[in-house]
């Protein structure tokens, strides 16, 4: 029966983003937020692991005063209770000082038999919360899970790698991040979403967690953030003989260094 | 004044969207195509509680309030206006059981209805001039146990597929419409006789058909509301579901506009995409202003409906709003796209033969202006 | 109406009465299955309509401008999809009419006393609206063009005995590097490719046609090379009141089909009720304008008068009243017209504010027309007086 605690991200919808022309950069006057698509595969995991073995779900987000739209959404896809940390702290966090603010939550709050965390940010994409948090709790941690069970202490996880597959057995508490191919997340049904309400969220203030004000303070700072557009070249080969194009197009890709 | 989803109206409205991505985006054109009733999506979406949404939890419903209704029908309805027309001809039923009905009836039928085990039909229409007039009107004359229907009801929706139809009757052919009441009668009764499925412009996969009612006797208990009570049940009820079908209309066109759009930024003529055309602009600004002014207008009669106040005049402007915009929005988006608006390979031509089916004015004579026109302050 | 003729009465009234006996009756089956109507063409070859615009030396009919609509309009009333192959199959002609030589009328007329049809390929994947920009060539070798490319959306194409296709002799000079050949079904490296399956119009036949090293007779040069464009434009105008008058007969057919609808379903009730009766006043209003509006650009184009601007104008009102009159005629008779024929008008006046010139383009040749020509600037009054 074990208990549970998945942290999550409330990013941007990637969707509702414009990149401007001019200088590339981004506009995020109309986007909405949404749970971070990794996070949801692990929200997911937690409740379809608690659906088939018992035990509890819990969820943790540590983000700006918009992490509280994320709530209601987050309770709707299976957890029976949020944990939430809203502090501008958070705007700048990098996978440091995020690490820290969940390590200590988690200590208030815990402890949990199983941690699961995406494996890496819609946004940002670090891939460093489930490594550092484990590191931060002395926990071994899994990352690249593509499935997951668990039976008795017993936590068998396979690892989706580039060239190959590790299947891994840990005994104990553990912390794991999982791949978007692990599950696919539910579509919340309506009494669930309006159940969303009833179920318990409780704010931990960032001053009770009693972290250094330059434990806060990121060491890696995003200078800029800018679009990508593909841009065509727009080159057209007109030879009257194929072969002739051909070759002109082996010229040009050899000299961008593609053949 | 807060035109704003709630959170939770939000996040319905995202289940739906994802829903229907999900179930509707795959099936839409084959089912245009084939017409058979989508049966598996109908339990998927009974599975998600769309299927009850506006009933009670007492009966199994999700309670969500008609402002996620419309939302939900019109994020169903940007990928498959034939859905949305099932959920919509089958919500009209359960409500107006829901609302007429007696504590045993609601008992009876709501919880199937619910859960999507029981689809529901609602039979209006007649062939001549109104409900209870002319050579084939539905008639319901007193019985030893309760009552007998006669007659017929044209394009019923959802028939043959439902297992119970709300049923609308004359007691007395000389009193016409005034006459009118109600009945729930199960598809399984003997006499209810569901004529061929009749061919339909679009929506197609939402089964339309005529019922012939053949000496159906029909208990005491069947009587929805009270004897006579017909007309006004039907007028509420109907103007519920133009407020629903309203969100059909709003739904399609925004998914044309959108696809539209998005054409209209990578067909190149002239030297450029022809979305910097102010011709193309004006097209496609009108049908977007349309429907935002549409959804809102639609939001608040729905919210009007939740709350349980007055809503006839302002449904009835919506109506009369998108049976003068709502095809414009197809024709427009249909002229942006050219000779591939025309294609039934591409998506909005099948819009447009979806959308015209949501504007139709079927009680017949009775146009929304003569209400809104009552009304004025 | 305009004041008809005798003459123009009896042409009408056949008209009227083939359109009876072969083109209603089996609208409805075409329309279902998309087939090509070939029993059309069967039946057509006696009273030689499909060679009704052919001059007389050439064995034709002859019917001027105002006849040939009064035609059109009655095979848009029975269906727009057989009409469309008719008005099509005489837009090809109209091509060589303007720019052939005796012998090309010759060759390319007579199919057409046999009720065999033309084709007009000017469009292509890249140039709809935009059509200078076709990119299909036709380079001089010896005393034949080689063809080379692809049209689409090309009506009549998987039919037709003659075609009238436009090809780049000079690519360099754009626009005026267009020329126009005259070319016959079945020449080698001359296929049909795709059918198109359409929201309406399905009986009329729209296919892709490919070209590849085709080669044409030097011969079959229509005019002069270069003059490609100017002979799709002077056709166009010619072509576009008949497209108007296949409108009209597709908004008054589905008038007719609402009147009836309405005597039904109202019986003994000769007006019921103001909102219904005056929708049905503003759909003949509409109808009879548009009605005189393609005669009058008709009348023009006899009396050898411009009508450009009225060529354009009459197939954009028309278009639209066609367009207008069944998506009112749909709503107003509600679910019976959903189940009915009226959704066949409705999906075939869309298209006709698409082809042959989009109802936009049409916008900009009328507003260039209209801003050439301000009104005389009349003598400021006082206010007041």
């Amino acid at each position: 029966m074990p208990k549970c605690l998945v942290c999550y991200k409330w990013t941007l919808d990637e969707q509702d983003i414009k990149i401007k022309p001019e200088d590339l950069s981004l506009d995020v006057s109309r986007a909405k937020g949404k749970i971070s698509d990794f996070d949801r595969n692990a929200i997911e995991e937690a409740s379809l692991l608690v659906e088939k073995n018992g035990g509890a779900v819990d969820a943790l987000t540590y983000g700006t005063t918009s992490v509280k739209q994320s709530l209601k959404d987050a309770l709707s896809r299976g957890p029976g209770k949020v944990y939430w940390i809203a502090d501008t702290s958070a705007e700048n966090a990098d996978g440091n000082v995020t690490a820290k603010v969940l390590a200590a939550a988690i200590r208030k709050i815990g402890p949990y038999d199983l941690i699961l965390c995406g494996e890496g940010s819609s946004d940002q994409f670090n891939q460093q919360t489930a490594s550092r948090l484990a590191a931060l709790l002395d926990l071994p941690c899994v990352t690249f899970v593509s499935k997951l069970s668990v039976a008795g202490d017993t936590v068998s996880a396979t690892r989706k790698l580039e060239e190959s597959q590790e299947d891994v057995t840990v005994k104990g508490p553990v912390v794991i991040s999982v791949l978007s191919d692990i599950n696919k997340p539910r579509i919340p049904s309506l009494k669930q979403v309006l159940g969303a309400s009833k179920k318990p969220n409780e704010e931990i203030k960032i001053a009770d967690l009693n972290l250094k004000p330059e434990k806060l303070l990121p060491k890696a700072v995003c200078k800029s953030v800018k679009g990508f557009v593909m841009q065509r070249k727009n080159i057209i080969y007109k030879e009257s003989a194929a072969a002739d194009n051909v070759a002109k197009l082996k010229a040009s890709l050899t000299s961008e260094g593609l053949y | 004044m807060n035109f704003d989803l709630t959170e939770e109206q939000q996040l319905i409205g995202q289940s739906a969207r994802d829903f229907a991505k999900q179930y509707l985006e795959p099936i839409a054109v084959g089912l245009d195509q084939t017409g058979e009733y989508p049966k598996a999506v109908v339990q998927a979406l009974a599975k998600h509680d769309f299927l009850g949404l506006l009933l009670p939890t007492d009966v199994g419903g999700a309670a969500a309030g008609f402002v996620s209704y419309v939302e939900v029908i019109e994020d169903l309805s940007r990928y498959c206006g034939a859905v949305a027309s099932i959920v919509n001809n089958h919500t009209v039923a359960a409500y107006t059981i829901q609302n007429w009905g007696t504590a045993e009836q609601k008992k009876q039928y709501l919880p199937a209805m619910a859960k999507g085990e029981l689809l529901g039909g609602f039979a209006i229409f007649e062939n001549g001039p109104m409900p209870g007039v002319g050579q084939d009107a539905l008639i319901a004359t007193k019985h030893d146990v309760g009552y007998v229907l006669n007659g017929k009801k044209a394009f019923v929706r959802n028939a043959g597929e439902a297992g119970v139809y709300v049923v609308f009757a004359t007691t007395d052919p000389a009193a016409g419409a005034k006459a009118l009441t109600a009945f729930i009668v199960q598809a399984s009764a003997v006499g209810v006789k569901v004529g061929e499925k009749q061919e339909t412009m679009g929506l197609k996969g939402c089964p339309v058909a005529e019922i012939t009612f053949e000496n159906v006797v029909l208990a005491e208990s069947a009587l929805l509301g009270s004897l006579n009570q017909g007309a006004e049940i039907v007028a509420k009820a109907l103007a519920v579901a133009s407020v629903a079908e309203a969100a059909q209309t709003v739904g399609i066109g925004q998914a044309a506009v959108e696809h539209a759009a998005a054409y209209a930024k990578q067909r190149v003529q002239f030297g450029k995409p022809v979305a910097v055309l102010q011709a193309i602009q004006t097209l496609l600004a009108e049908v977007a202003t349309d429907c935002h002014l549409a959804r809102l207008g639609l939001r608040n009669a729905a919210l009007l409906i939740e709350d349980g106040k007055p809503f006839e005049v302002e449904a009835a402007m919506v109506k009369s709003f998108l049976v003068r915009l709502g095809p414009k929005m197809l024709i427009d988006t249909c002229q942006v796209e050219g000779g591939f608006g025309y294609s039934e390979t591409m998506p909005l031509p099948r819009m447009f033969r979806d959308i015209a089916g949501t504007t139709l004015l079927d009680a017949p004579g009775d146009f929304p202006e003569k209400l809104i026109a009552a009304n004025i302050a | 109406m305009s004041i008809l003729s005798p003459e123009q009465l009896a042409i009408q009234k056949t008209a009227k009465e083939f359109v009876a006996k072969v083109i209603i009756p089996n609208a409805a089956k075409y329309d279902k299955s998309g087939e090509f109507p070939t029993m059309l063409l069967e039946a057509a070859k006696a009273s030689k309509i499909f060679a009704m615009a052919v001059p007389k030396e050439y064995g034709g009919l002859n019917y001027d401008a105002l006849t040939q609509a009064l035609v059109l309009e009655e095979w848009g009333y029975g269906c727009a999809g057989m009409g469309t192959t008719l008005a099509a199959s005489i837009l090809s002609m109209d091509s060589v009419l303007v720019a052939g030589t005796d012998a090309q009328k010759s060759a390319y007329f007579k199919p057409m006393l046999d009720a065999e049809i033309g084709s007009f390929g000017l469009t292509e994947p890249g140039a709809g609206s935009d059509a200078a920009a076709g990119k299909a060539t036709a380079v001089k070798k010896g005393d034949n063009y080689i063809l080379n490319g692809t049209k689409c959306w090309i009506t009549n194409g998987g039919f037709a005995s003659v075609y009238v296709i436009f090809a780049l002799t000079d690519p360099a000079a754009g626009v005026k590097g267009i020329s126009a050949f005259i070319l016959q079904r079945g020449l080698p490296g001359f296929t049909i490719g795709t059918t198109d399956h359409k929201l309406g119009i399905r009986a009329s036949n729209t296919v892709e046609l490919l070209l590849k090293d085709v080669q044409v007779p030097a011969t079959n040069l229509l005019g002069k090379e270069g003059e490609g464009m100017k002979i799709a434009m002077m056709t166009l105008d010619m072509a576009r009141p008949a497209i108007a008058a296949l409108s009209v007969g597709l908004a008054q057919r589905a008038l007719d089909a609402c009147v009836a609808h309405v005597h039904t379903r109202f019986p003994g009730k000769p007006f019921p009720g103001q909102t219904l009766q005056f929708k049905l006043a503003d759909m003949q209003i509409h109808i009879d304008a548009a009605r005189e509006c393609v005669h009058h650009a008709m009348q023009l184009r006899d009396a050898g008068m411009p009508y450009s601007k009225e060529s354009a104008i009459c197939k954009t009102f028309c278009s639209d009243v066609a367009m207008q009159v069944t998506s009112t005629a749909m709503s107003l008779m509600g679910s019976y017209a959903y189940t009915s024929d009226i959704g066949k008008y409705m999906r075939d006046s869309k298209i006709m504010q698409i082809f042959e010139g989009t109802n936009q383009i049409q916008r900009l040749v009328i507003s260039r027309a209209v801003l050439a020509h301000p009104p005389a600037p009349i003598a400021a009054q006082k206010a007041g007086k």
